[in-house]
């Protein structure tokens, strides 16, 4: 008892520095957003105004109204949620299965695979530019939402297995070898067994995938030329004419794409709960 | 139910081998206790039977059907292993009835199977529950539960017990007894803990390093221990050894040291191969007596000086020294001490060996 209450008042600063942390490192990741928002509520006429009230003189929301009338923005951004889901469920898909193999099979090139693997993240995107749209287009994909699904799926995967596959190493081999005496296959046990401990990470793995496509420029920018195919991502610097910048329908675009990942996110959060093996075997 | 055979069963891990042609037969409803120390491939053997490991060379054959190369779910066998490995995303019913879904089992009868199972291991409060919010030993009669519910021709048992306290332990050594007495089931049951294996065994299979050492019920076991160290391996405490030599004198046979000349009063096996002046004497701390017994065929008196004594309760241990040799005597708790004692073996329950092979002489 004695003990416990010498800690407490120690463990009080110590949560009060945490919280006092996470909450300045909130206001610095929220404000930036905060002032989107206010600028898409802007009339047009003080655009560039230094005002700093959250919500303007005069707001309006006529700034969503014209990105969404006057440009393709709903097109841009059924591309962009068609191809960034494509990509997720495939690379999530390719990766859980491929990252089973790494970890559970000894298979000559395990080791080095998963080396190579790693190397091609120390890679800087822009290299890999030239070579994503050459492939592409000898696949004959430019302009395509398959050419930018490969081209997507190809460059987030190496991730995505390592990931899993270090989520895996932790799951009990014991209880894919009971499954297997219970009755099933291998893949059985890894389907039914397996599968459904990873959630986590395949939820890790799913947003890390989803959050990369979907605010990915370069490569969409390298791969499609036809408006009618832009992402958000192309879509929205398009308003950044050359002679003004549409500042007030840039802010409205971006604080409306923000609504997917945001669902996403808030969707995910539930299968983001760890700590599911626990209790399996002892201890 | 079924019988098991292994043949000469070998299993190689690049090129170190780990069992070396073992040869064992499994009766049916035979339950069989695979014990001896750490490392010395009992799981890799019961692994190999469940299909869990792949057979170096050699056959195994469960009902007489060589079982080599089918995989683990076409075995019908049923494991219960040391974690449990129970699955944790499923509730204790769904754990349990796993294996009789996979099978695609009609559902009143997963059910009764699941019930009954769930009765007899008294887990019936419990199946709506997660493993995780269960204790160790009732996470343990889960796993026994989803075994039995499979009814399976074979029952693994890799040192189930192990993860539990000893008060549990005892308890769930009881229960195993009755349900083997109960399922009449083969059991192969995989321990490094000789007090299970004396009490759970229909016969005992003794492993050291890659071999079998002796085969045979727990009496066989105990009063005959083919070797040195099986001799040492089952008992608690374990056996006192002593070396020496054998001599004859006229028609005699004495065993003879520094500190002791016991005239052994049986024959030795025909045909053993043994140095004479390298034996080993052993005897149980049970089998030494520390005053004479008439009822008993107690040899010469011999010597020895106390070490040590330890007071159990009912019973008190003395570590003595003897020659060269150290002895531990268990003599009742009354029985008082001093420094210098004499000591008398029972000579009808002595075991020689030769010191080289360590093979019985007798
Ligand atoms: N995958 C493996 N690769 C190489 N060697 C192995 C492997 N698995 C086991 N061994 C070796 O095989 C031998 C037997 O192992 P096994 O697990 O069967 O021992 P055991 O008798 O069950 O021991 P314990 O009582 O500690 O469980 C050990 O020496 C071990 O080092
Ligand atoms: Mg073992």
């Amino acid at each position: 008892m004695t003990e416990l209450r010498r800690s407490t008042p120690r463990f009080k600063w110590g949560i009060f520095a945490v919280h006092a942390a996470l909450i300045l490192a909130c206001v610095i990741n929220i404000y930036p957003l905060l002032r989107i928002i206010s600028v898409s509520l802007r009339p047009g006429n003080r655009l560039i105004s230094t005002d700093l009230a959250l919500i303007p003189d005069g707001a309006t929301l006529l700034s969503y109204v014209s990105v969404i009338k006057n440009t393709n923005f709903l097109l841009w951004l059924w591309n962009s949620l068609i191809i960034t889901v494509a990509t997720s469920l495939i690379g999530v898909i390719l990766a859980s299965t491929a990252g089973y193999a790494f970890s559970r099979f000894r298979f000559p090139g395990n080791k080095l695979g998963l080396t190579l693997l790693l190397g091609t993240q120390m890679i800087p995107a822009g290299m890999l530019l030239l070579p994503l749209f050459l492939m592409v287009m000898k696949l004959g994909l430019i302009n395509t939402y398959l050419g930018m699904v490969i081209a997507y799926s190809v460059s987030s995967l190496p991730f995505s297995i390592w990931i899993l596959k270090g989520y895996y190493d932790t799951v009990p081999r014991s209880l894919e070898e009971a499954a297997m005496v219970d009755g099933t296959t291998q893949f059985g046990a890894f389907y039914r067994i397996v599968l459904p401990l990873s959630t986590p990470a395949l939820a890790i793995a799913f947003l890390f995938n989803f959050t990369a496509a979907w605010n990915e420029y370069l490569v969409a920018r390298v791969i499609l030329s036809n408006s009618a195919k832009y992402t958000w991502t192309l879509g929205l610097f398009e308003l950044q004419g050359q002679f003004i910048t549409q500042w007030g329908m840039f802010a409205a675009g971006s604080v409306l794409i923000t609504i997917p990942v945001l669902m996403v996110f808030l969707y995910s959060s539930k299968w983001l709960v760890s700590g599911l093996t626990l209790g399996s075997v002892k201890g | 139910m079924a019988s098991v055979t292994f043949s000469n069963v070998k299993k190689i891990y690049g090129d170190n081998e780990v069992l070396h042609k073992v040869n064992l037969e499994i009766q049916d409803k035979e339950f069989l206790i695979l014990v001896g120390p750490s490392g010395c491939g009992k799981s890799t053997l019961l692994r190999m039977l469940a299909g869990l490991e792949e057979i170096s060379s050699g056959e195994i054959a469960i009902d007489g059907q060589v079982v080599n190369d089918l995989p683990p779910r076409d075995r019908q066998l049923a494991m219960v292993f040391q974690d449990y490995a129970l699955y944790p995303h499923m509730t204790v019913e769904e754990n349990m009835s796993f294996g009789l879904r996979i099978r695609k089992l009609p559902q009143e009868e997963i059910d009764s199977r699941v019930m009954d199972a769930a009765n007899t291991l008294q887990i019936q409060k419990f199946l709506k529950r997660k493993p995780r919010q269960l204790s160790g030993g009732q996470r343990q009669r889960v796993a026994i539960g989803r075994a039995i519910v499979r009814k399976p021709k074979v029952f693994l048992f890799d040192e189930p017990l192990s993860n539990l306290d000893a008060k549990l332990r005892e308890e769930m050594r009881v229960e195993l007894a009755k349900l083997h007495k109960k399922l009449g089931a083969t059991m192969v049951y995989v321990t490094h803990d000789q007090v299970e294996a004396m009490t759970l065994a229909s016969r005992i299979a003794v492993m050291h390093a890659g071999y079998i050492q002796q085969i045979g019920t727990p009496i066989e076991v105990y009063s005959r221990p083919d070797n040195i160290f099986v001799a040492g391996f089952i008992g608690s405490p374990t056996m006192n050894f002593m070396d020496g030599s054998l001599e004859t004198e006229g028609e005699l046979l004495y065993f003879k040291n520094e500190a002791m000349k016991l005239r052994v009063p049986f024959p030795l096996c025909e045909g053993a191969e043994f140095d004479r002046n390298a034996v080993v004497l052993g005897v149980r701390p049970e089998d030494v007596y520390t005053e004479r017994k008439l009822d008993k065929n107690l040899g010469d008196m011999v010597r020895a000086k106390v070490e040590v004594v330890e007071l159990l309760g009912h019973r008190k241990n003395v570590y003595l020294e003897c020659g060269k040799s150290r002895l531990l005597a268990t003599v009742p708790a009354l029985f008082k001490t001093e420094e210098a004692m004499f000591l008398w073996f029972d000579m009808d329950r002595v075991h020689l060996f030769d010191k080289a092979s360590g093979k019985r002489i007798c």
